[in-house]
């Protein structure tokens, strides 16, 4: 494969051809947090092609949940017949057992016919009917889907009715099980009441967020969600728990928001970091990492990583450049990070490969292909960072044990492709004719 | 009343365009679409059907706001061919450029624009709004043989004991053993390989196609079309024994070898087969007559999987479902409900049963992947449907499934799941049965409830699981201080336990 790919030799003197953008289809996002919820039964309005992807990809990574859809073939969309379709289907998953919520996510060719708001259902029975628009051109990437899709849920259901939760925390941001089980055990000692995480799979969190004492978003691309809750006035906290400073910062501004004790929260912040801080002094990785996923979260990792000792000196991902972002960019810019990419292509990655010769890549399927057929070990960053623990000391010490194992791995690795690199090429090759 | 669809088991036609050109290693395709089409095409669902990295060979337009707002894709087409170029990405390869549901949505019609693109460039309407991916694959088959076979194979002749293999492409399932069985059953007839196409092909070899003697169309499903333009005698690829054995027979009538073929039969029978015959003699096959079937797959795997496991073997076929489905087949609201309802032993299937099978709680019946959608590994040559191999393959996939089902209902001391409960730390575990002295008294309709979970079950598991269900309902008889099993109790416990 690298033999097709463009060379540049001299990074920065050539932009490569930017020809093939890197992100799951955007709309997988939405899917995802959508079928992950109990009672929730999404109906699609897409083209059939659209459908079974989308469909394969939800029931692979997503839910093992029956995804309705109204047929829209040529004379659905041509004739106007997308409401009465989708209205059909919102019927079929209205009668689903437990049904409360029916996301209608509407897709590319939908949204190019039109779904007008007005003309579905706002309830069917029990169920909650909530249009997510998610046309792949216009959304980009699917963490940016994800936001998309947890503003419409909070907009419709989040209520300011009822009890107030000053001391509760809503953590945004999909992350490993064990993360917030952290967050929330942290939280308590600190005086608070507990977390709501979002995206989860309870409906009446959705409707308690709104009430909850501050947001923390986790990851960097929930822009519209952020707006929803600031129209609830809630307070937001800024960056996440990452490493031993991150997690000392992010603790102490939770307690500051939540009006908690702030000996008592300086107390927990501090032994946090003390943790971190000694798992970094007694395991420090060493080694060049390119950070190249498309989870929108590949900045915080890049973090974590050079926080621990790594030299990263190209991170890339699937969202654009936002301040959200900024605070992660600077730090890691400061920090000897060279090159910073968004809505990075395939071709920016492969140029990084070149220029700078990692001991370890974290990326897409298709790059880590290419860095595999080099010898260099490569992880899909989706499959096997996004779904650890992460954040604070204890997702510290998962996440460096983990890449200093990687970073040991290289024989294997050189094996292989010396292996199929010999003789093997044209067998290795011969079934996908790269 | 519109129609709705229920996990969708078929792509589209533009899906089968890239699946069926991106194989051959001297097309490009330039795909109009925007990134989600390019993305669950080229990478997301292939790196789980076909267990390959990404099809490199394709490269997306990327449809944004702006070509959906009135510009159309022209330009977007234009300049991604240029960057294409640039990149030296076109050397040696022909460049097709394939319309998606997106771009047909928005009009965008580019058959004029390709003649300003690299010569030679062509464009496939895939009609993606209205054809599924079998008729896809069919047409593109078609089209590829008018645009770049038919001219250069106007002066070629067959030669006698060439044979072609028309399929597979990207995303027909287990093609890999099933392609390596055909190989070897043409061989043995007395054939030569001439062309598999698309796989192992290149687009510029196409008119080659001409010079065989006789085509086998690996599926029913697609390129039974382009085997008719091409003229010569056309056989479909075999399931079963009688059916391969008429494969091979008819193969060796259409190429003057038949004692090549008979003598093959003959060979197969005496090493291949054995297993067969073995298990046949054996206890194996004497559970057949009670293992019920259920399969939802393509025409050619349904078909062959009746006549093999039902006519061939006596196994009660419960139902078939095919992809594309036909008229007469139960629709996926049906089918759905079965499975929550009256599962089969068996059922061979996509991950849409399997999630059927999931909501009921069927964990009874055992699940073979048979078709796609549903990521699974299929690359290993050893796991064929088709041919001889194939017969020893699937009858060994349901025997060694049948000592799994036995193993699962034989006895397990109780203490180790009562002792390993609390240390998991998940839910609290359902009532352990525990095998207590004696049994408690059954009310005759608290019987009947047993015999009626009971008969849910598939009959090999029937033995273990009436004595592990009644030990269910007793324990959570003596756990209550109950001293006669009612009807209430009873389906209280089975329906809650087994559904």
């Amino acid at each position: 494969m690298s033999d097709v790919i463009p060379l540049h030799a001299s990074p920065g003197s050539q932009k490569p051809c930017q020809l093939h953008p890197q992100s799951m289809c955007p709309a997988f996002g939405s899917l995802r947090i959508l079928t992950r919820i109990e009672g929730s039964h999404p109906v699609m309005a897409t083209d059939t092609g659209c459908l079974y992807g989308l469909t394969f990809v939800t029931h692979f990574y997503g839910a093992r949940k029956s995804i309705l859809a109204a047929h829209l073939g040529t004379s659905e969309l041509m004739s106007g017949e997308v409401v009465e379709s989708t209205r059909a289907a919102i019927e079929v998953a209205a009668r689903e057992p437990g049904c409360r919520l029916i996301p209608v996510v509407s897709l590319c060719v939908a949204e190019t016919a039109g779904l007008p708001e007005e003309m579905l259902p706002r309830q069917v029975g029990e169920a909650e009917v909530v249009l997510v628009r998610v046309p792949a051109y216009a959304i980009h990437s699917h963490p940016e889907a994800k936001d998309v899709a947890m503003a419409a849920l909070l907009r419709r259901l989040g209520t300011r009715d009822g009890a107030r939760e000053e001391k509760t925390l809503v953590v945004l941001g999909e992350v490993f099980p064990a993360d917030p089980l952290v967050i929330d055990g942290l939280l308590r000692k600190m005086g608070g009441a507990g977390t709501i995480s979002l995206p989860g799979r309870s409906i009446d969190d959705l409707r308690r967020a709104a009430r909850a004492g501050a947001l923390a978003p986790l990851h960097p691309f929930y822009k519209d969600t952020m707006s929803v809750f600031r129209g609830w006035d809630l307070p937001i906290v800024g960056g996440a728990p990452v490493g031993a400073s991150g997690s000392y910062a992010w603790l102490k501004a939770v307690g500051t928001l939540l009006n908690l004790d702030p000996a008592l929260v300086n107390q927990v912040a501090e032994a946090e970091r003390d943790k971190a801080q000694a798992l970094l002094n007694a395991q420090p990785l060493s080694g060049r990492i390119l950070v190249t996923g498309y989870e929108g979260t590949e900045l915080a990792y890049a973090r974590l990583l050079v926080e621990a000792g790594a030299e990263v000196p190209y991170v890339s991902t699937s969202i654009g450049a936002d301040p959200l972002v900024l605070p992660d960019e600077l730090w890691l810019r400061s920090r000897g990070t060279k090159e910073i990419v968004y809505r990075k292509t395939l071709e920016d990655d492969v140029a990084a490969l070149d220029t700078y010769k990692p001991d370890l890549v974290l990326g897409t399927t298709p790059f880590c292909s290419i860095a595999k057929e080099r010898g260099i070990p490569a992880l899909y960053f989706t499959n096997q960072l996004a779904s650890r623990p992460f954040f604070l000391s204890s997702g510290l010490a998962a996440t460096i044990g983990f890449m200093q194992q990687m970073l040991t791995r290289r024989a294997q690795y050189e094996w292989m492709q010396t292996f199929f690199e010999d003789d093997g090429q044209e067998a290795a090759h011969a079934h996908h004719h790269s | 009343m519109p129609t709705i669809i229920r996990d969708l088991p078929e792509t589209s036609s533009y899906w089968a365009a890239i699946w069926t050109l991106c194989p051959l290693p001297d097309v490009h395709v330039l795909c109009d679409a925007p990134i989600g089409c390019f993305n669950l095409v080229a990478t997301a669902v292939p790196d789980y059907t076909d267990a390959i990295p990404h099809i490199a060979n394709v490269t997306p337009s990327v449809i944004t706001e702006k070509e959906v707002g009135g510009s159309g894709t022209g330009a977007a087409v234009k300049r991604t061919w240029e960057n294409l170029r640039e990149a030296g990405l076109l050397a040696g390869k022909r460049l097709i450029v394939v319309s998606t549901a997106e771009s047909e949505m928005i009009g965008s019609d580019l058959s004029d624009l390709v003649t300003q693109l690299e010569p030679g460039t062509t464009f496939f309407h895939s009609e993606s709004l209205s054809h599924d991916e079998w008729l896809g694959r069919d047409r593109v088959l078609q089209w590829a043989w008018e645009q770049y076979g038919a001219a250069g194979a106007a002066d070629l002749a067959a030669e006698p004991g060439l044979v072609n293999i028309i399929g597979p492409t990207y995303g027909c399932f287990n093609s890999t053993a099933d392609l390596h069985e055909l190989k070897r059953l043409i061989e043995g007839a007395g054939g030569r390989l001439n062309q598999v196409f698309p796989f192992e092909s290149t687009l510029a070899q196409m008119p080659h196609l001409a010079r065989a003697a006789v085509n086998v169309v690996m599926y029913k499903e697609f390129g039974h079309t382009l085997a008719e333009t091409l003229g010569r005698p056309w056989l479909h690829a075999p399931i079963g024994i009688r059916g391969t054995i008429d494969f091979v027979r008819r193969l060796g009538q259409l190429l003057g070898t038949s004692a090549q073929a008979e003598a093959f039969i003959r060979r197969e029978k005496q090493t291949t087969l054995q297993a067969v015959w073995d298990l046949w003699k054996g206890p194996q096959s004497d559970w057949f007559h009670t293992t019920s079937i259920g399969i939802v797959a393509t025409g050619t795997y349904v078909d062959g999987l009746i006549t093999y496991l039902g006519e061939e073997l006596g196994m009660n076929i419960a139902f078939a479902v095919r992809r594309p489905r036909r008229p007469d087949d139960l629709d996926t609201e049906t089918l759905r409900d079965l499975l929550h309802s009256r599962p089969p032993s068996f059922v061979f299937g996509s991950i849409n049963e399997k999630i059927y099978l999931s909501e009921g709680g069927k964990k009874q019946t055992t699940f073979l992947p048979a078709a796609f959608p549903g990521p699974v590994v299929r690359r290993s040559m050893g796991t064929p449907f088709m041919g001889f191999h194939g017969t020893v393959y699937l009858v060994q996939e349901i025997v060694n499934q049948l000592y799994e089902t036995l193993y699962n209902f034989l006895p397990l001391d109780s203490a180790y799941a009562r002792a390993a409960a609390p240390a998991a730390g998940g839910p609290p575990p359902a009532t352990v049965a525990v095998a207590a002295p004696g049994n408690l008294p059954w009310a005759e309709e608290a019987r009947a409830v047993l015999d009626a979970a009971l008969e849910k079950l598939p009959f090999l598991a029937r033995i273990s699981a009436s004595r592990e269900l009644q030990m269910q309902v007793e324990a959570e008889a003596r756990a209550r201080g109950i001293a006669e099993i009612t009807r209430q109790l009873a389906a209280e416990v089975l329906n809650t336990h087994r559904k």
